[in-house]
């Protein structure tokens, strides 16, 4: 039976929760589209126009232009505001991490330890083959917990800022609006650290091109991926960041926690990023429990609701 | 309407103790510094300040404050001939001058706090102190049990602007892009940008909860900012204060000398207030390390409903037959 609510619950789950809790604000109305095209936009007509994307200040984002030589990558550099390269849902990691979906195929079966298929069990998460209804979840994430890291790489990763100063990285994410250290001044990750959210990161370039993160001293409490990937406080994460040109960045995530899986895997293999403009506004997307409550009082708790009619007690209509 | 001001500042002292203590503990537990770095006893230890730190023997330990890394946060150096300010430049990892719960702001903003004296409270319109009056805080004269209060904060909900800036306001990372200036705030690790790249406010923006910001040099050493936009849901600070999504808040910034910055936030909402009032006035931060790791501070429901079923709501419960 649940296999054929699946598809209807599964669109359900994805609309409601990335448009309750996270509810992404709309740019202002000043900047909806100019009526009167530019030049080039007159002169070809196009068969079906493109949606019109606009960034949080209502300014339209250009897409890139086709066929453009690619600029080289500048060294030791990987700065700037960075979009999915295949379009802003492409990092939204909804069957989980985008590298090994839940989608039941036997190359995405995760090497679980015993205890991490106990643990992953325990799970109950609110979209993907295990799913649960909206009130029945123990997601977190969906009481607007911090995602913490891995996750807030591969859940919702969208339009991404990255800044340099001569010590560290930041990364400035756009799901809860969160920002993120990584040390590159040499130091090593702390020995016995009180776990938090985020972690320690600390970064080194093995390349011209190429920045390795790594993440230690993770709270246990985040699940992975929004399908309940577990981990536990010994989860060592590694990032790499590869600048293929001016306008390209390959992330990858690797995911070694032997407590949980028998050997490392992949949660995010070269995950494209474009170069935005620099002028680009990120729009707001903040988990709010109020809205979630309201949420989960108008919707989820009535889809919830395992009495036959449930609408038999309330006013008929 | 003087007469709650009246009875409010006869509760202000038992109750404030009490409400810090609760508060701080709860929703936003700040993230410990990792045990590897208690005062080094012996042994190497990288970087210059090493040495300086064992020769120095306090008479009287000061307290020592960690950051995230579990490195001592150097305290402020006496008698330092100041350094010239940079040109254009508020960026650095910036603390609260008088130490770091000087941000704290538990009575509401900082230049205005809720605490009876006479000349702070701002100048309510009559919407304005309605408004204020439906406001049930946590802390303060005005304060209300932990099951009872409306605090959206403490549910955690955004903080959102201004209120970021004016309840924990703690270590601050400034980072200046060509065109923009981020701002990397502690309590609940969001970051806001302010672009600077000459852009105007929008004109009719759906409001989100840190709004709309833009800044501009009005001399070599100060920054105006001007946010518009905000969220009508979020308060103004911690004791309450409201607005409206007309509010506009403007910020200084300005550079005093290398190591220090001062930071003044006005708040102008005609629909609240009669009149313009400062939140902040010339709030000093000074400047860090740019080593200085920023210690975790994040709102948890979890952790937060945890805390109700074993504290909160006990301790709403009226007084009876609980056995205690």
């Amino acid at each position: 039976m649940l296999n054929r609510l699946t598809c209807p619950r599964l669109i359900l789950a994805v609309l409601v929760f990335s448009s309750f809790a996270h509810p992404q604000s709309a740019p202002p109305r000043s900047g909806t589209p100019p009526q009167s095209g530019t030049q080039k936009d007159q002169k070809t007509i196009p068969a079906a126009p493109a949606p019109l994307v606009h960034d949080g200040w209502g300014r339209a984002i250009t897409p890139p232009a086709k066929g453009q030589k690619l600029a080289p990558a500048p060294r030791h550099d990987i700065s700037g505001t960075w979009e999915p390269a295949n379009g802003p849902l492409d990092g939204g990691g909804f069957l989980g991490a985008k590298a090994m979906p839940e989608d039941g195929k036997p190359e995405h079966q995760l090497p679980f330890t015993p205890l991490g298929l106990e643990t992953y069990k325990g799970t109950k998460p609110t979209i993907g083959p295990r799913m649960v209804l909206p009130a029945d979840t123990n997601d977190p994430v969906a009481i607007c917990d911090p995602q913490g890291m891995p996750r807030e790489d591969l859940f919702q990763l969208r339009t991404t800022q990255i800044v340099q100063t001569p010590s560290k990285v930041m990364i400035l994410y756009q799901f809860d609006q969160i920002w993120r250290v990584i040390w590159t001044d040499g130091r090593e990750l702390p020995g016995d650290a009180e776990p938090r959210w985020f972690g320690y990161s600390v970064g080194k370039w093995v390349d011209d091109y190429t920045l390795v993160v790594e993440t230690s001293g993770m709270d246990e409490r985040t699940w992975l991926d929004l399908v309940g990937r577990p981990h536990s406080g010994d989860l060592r994460v590694e990032e790499r960041f590869h600048r293929v040109d001016r306008d390209d960045l390959e992330w990858t995530v690797k995911i070694d926690d032997p407590k949980m899986y028998t050997k490392p895997w992949l949660a995010l293999d070269k995950f494209p990023m474009k170069l935005q403009p620099p002028d680009f506004d990120v729009r707001e997307m903040i988990c709010s429990p109020s809205e979630a409550e309201q949420y989960n009082k108008l919707i989820a708790t009535p889809v919830s609701d395992p009495s036959p009619n449930p609408s038999s007690n309330k006013d008929s209509r | 309407m003087e007469r709650p001001y009246a009875m409010l500042r006869r509760l202000i002292a038992p109750t404030l103790l009490l409400a810090v203590l609760i508060f701080s503990a709860s929703a936003h537990t700040q993230s410990a510094p990792p045990k590897s770095a208690t005062p080094p006893q012996s042994g190497p230890q990288a970087g210059p300040e090493a040495g300086k730190d064992r020769q120095a023997a306090p008479a009287a330990t000061a307290p020592v404050d960690y950051d995230g890394w579990g490195k001592p946060i150097p305290s402020v150096a006496k008698n330092q001939k100041p350094a010239p300010a940079p040109r254009h430049d508020i960026s650095g990892t910036w603390d609260p001058a008088n130490g770091p719960d000087d941000g704290g702001q538990f009575l509401g903003a900082k230049a205005l706090p809720v605490d009876g004296k006479p000349g702070h409270e701002p100048a309510y319109t009559p919407l304005g102190l309605e408004a204020y009056l439906r406001t049930k805080p946590s802390n303060g004269a005005r304060m209300v049990s932990p099951g009872e209060t409306n605090d959206p904060e403490l549910l955690c909900d955004p903080q959102g602007f201004p209120r970021e800036d004016l309840f924990q306001l703690r270590t601050t990372q400034v980072v200046q892009a060509p065109g923009k200036i981020y701002m990397l705030y502690e309590f609940d690790r969001v970051w806001r940008v302010i672009w600077t790249d000459g852009r105007e406010l929008p004109k009719d923006p759906e409001p989100r909860w840190y709004g709309y910001s833009v800044g501009k040099w009005v001399d070599d050493y100060t920054l105006v900012v001007e946010t518009s936009g905000t969220d009508d849901r979020t308060w103004v600070d911690h004791a309450g204060r409201p607005h409206t999504a007309d509010l506009r808040v403007e910020e200084t910034f300005h550079r005093v000398d290398h190591d220090h910055l001062e930071w003044t936030v006005k708040i102008d909402d005609p629909k609240m207030y009669t009149k313009p009032w400062l939140a902040m006035d010339k709030f000093p931060m000074r400047l860090l390390p740019p080593d200085m790791d920023v210690r975790e501070m994040i709102c948890s429901r979890a952790e937060f409903d945890e805390y109700d079923k074993l504290i909160g709501n006990p301790a709403s419960d009226p007084p009876g037959d609980k056995g205690r």
